[in-house]
């Protein structure tokens, strides 16, 4: 049984047994892991309130070859991330980012997914009221791109000949981006993407530094292509749950703004 | 499958109790008088038929209205919402709480579907609009989704019931706890919530 010292995020948590706790962990150096926080419930001495959602921090757990649940050995936390829970739509934001996490990120090393991720919470938890939806866009599909799905935005998915910026183009799911008028054509279904929401797209997948204007009805647009994005790569079927919460606004105070639907 | 095998993989459903565990209790289970497997068989069935939500406040009950609700020497102006059924025994044994309940029957968690619908809310709601109300404590765990459902149950408040106070349960240092020992989160939640004397 190896011990195993690494940076990581607790992504998810659910109580096991009468006092322990089963952690989802992003870890930096070996992906995503599930280990077993023995007690974690009925005493504040092994973990402290160290794991909560989102608090980062260095964690040591005994690994055991072919085992899906790790023992916890310890947490200590550098970074609690209170200010998700400060705002409701940072709250689903953060949620839907580890959704993605989960149910793409494999148990390989892949440091740069890790501080994608670290990146992308962070910048949800200081973004201003009616921002945090547009941070999330931008952390989530850095994120597919650190996964390794960038969808093709600069050339054809299908024929891979260069695409004009300026000029609205569909996005096709299954051929993984943009695809060229002759191509889209063919294909016959798709998202037909404005040059402002591809613009928007580039910026988020490349990381660029300017964050692109997104008013709410294109943000909710956003999110729906995202959405269809992940649901296509995807092969298990089940529902993305917390991911839908969050395009359906449903832990907001209010009802959903009409419009919600239209495309970008 | 046998009687045996049977409630072994009854027994070890229960929380903390293996599959090792479960067949030690059935066969305990087996050396005692028949009448004893019969009680626990009894106790076990009138559990489960007569223990009930509280139609007011989602207590666990026998009656139609907790003995909490029932008890007429309470401050029906205050009402103290938790998650779970099981966190009323933790305040009331204090004895420093003497308002009323509202039970949520858990906490927000996107990742795990449990979105505002699942809970309670909208009966917290139609409680504190009946207008005895003057205060709701929010008693949440001191967890991310706990403080997100928190907010979430305030924000319908505000809202919707005018004049009634919304508050939040404190958190910090434990009472005789060492400082020293702390760990940082529990020091940081302590500095940002510290209050004037």
């Amino acid at each position: 049984m190896a011990l195993v010292v690494t940076d990581a995020i607790v992504l998810h948590s659910f109580d096991y047994l009468e006092s322990s706790r089963v952690l989802r962990l992003a870890t930096r150096e070996h992906g995503v892991q599930s280990v077993l926080a023995k007690g974690a419930r009925r005493s504040q001495k092994r973990f402290s309130g160290a794991l909560d959602l989102f608090a980062e921090g260095q964690a040591q757990f005994y690994a055991r070859a072919g085992r899906d649940l790790h023992t916890l050995a310890s947490f200590d936390v550098n970074r609690a991330r209170f200010a998700l829970a400060a705002d409701l739509e940072r709250f689903a934001a953060a949620a839907a980012l580890a959704e993605l996490v989960l149910r793409f990120a494999r148990d390989e090393s892949e440091p740069t997914w890790y501080d994608t991720l670290v990146d992308a919470l962070d910048a949800v938890a200081v973004a201003d009221p009616g921002a945090a939806r547009a941070a999330g866009l931008a952390g989530a599909w850095r994120l597919v791109a650190a996964l390794g799905f960038a969808p093709s935005l600069d050339a054809c998915a299908s024929c891979h000949d260069a695409l004009p910026a300026e000029r609205p183009a569909r996005f096709s799911h299954p051929a993984g981006g943009l695809l060229c008028e002759r191509c889209g054509r063919l294909a016959g279904v798709g998202r037909a993407l404005l040059a402002e929401a591809r613009a928007a797209l580039r910026a988020w997948v490349g990381a660029e530094d300017e964050e692109p204007p997104l008013d709410p009805q294109s943000a909710r647009a956003h999110q729906r292509l995202l959405r269809e994005f992940l649901r296509e790569h995807l092969t298990d079927g089940r529902p993305l749950r917390a991911f839908e919460s969050w395009e359906g606004s449903r832990l907001a105070a209010g009802p959903a703004s009409p419009g919600a639907d239209a495309a970008p | 499958m046998s009687a045996i095998d049977d409630l072994a993989g009854e027994l070890s459903k229960l929380p903390g109790i293996g599959r090792k565990t479960a067949l030690r209790l059935t066969y305990f289970l087996l050396k005692q008088r028949p009448e004893q497997s019969r009680r626990l068989a009894d106790a076990l069935t009138t559990l489960a038929e007569r223990v009930r939500p509280c139609a007011e406040c989602f207590n666990l009950t026998e009656e139609e209205r907790c003995s909490v609700c029932r008890d007429q020497r309470r401050d029906r102006g205050v009402i103290c919402a938790v998650e779970e059924a099981s966190d009323i025994g933790a305040i009331e044994r204090t004895g420093e709480y003497r308002g009323l309940y509202h039970v949520l029957g858990g906490r927000l968690s996107p990742l795990d579907g449990v979105m505002p619908e699942d809970l309670t809310i909208d009966r917290l709601i139609a409680r504190v609009r009946g207008g005895e109300v003057r205060e709701v404590i929010l008693a949440t765990n001191p967890s991310l989704e706990g403080e997100a459902t928190a907010l979430y149950v305030q924000r319908q408040l505000s809202g919707q019931a005018d004049g009634v106070a919304v508050t939040r349960i404190a958190r910090g240092l434990p009472v005789g706890g060492d400082l020293e020992y702390a760990d940082g989160v529990t020091i940081a939640q302590a500095l940002s919530a510290r209050r004037e004397m």
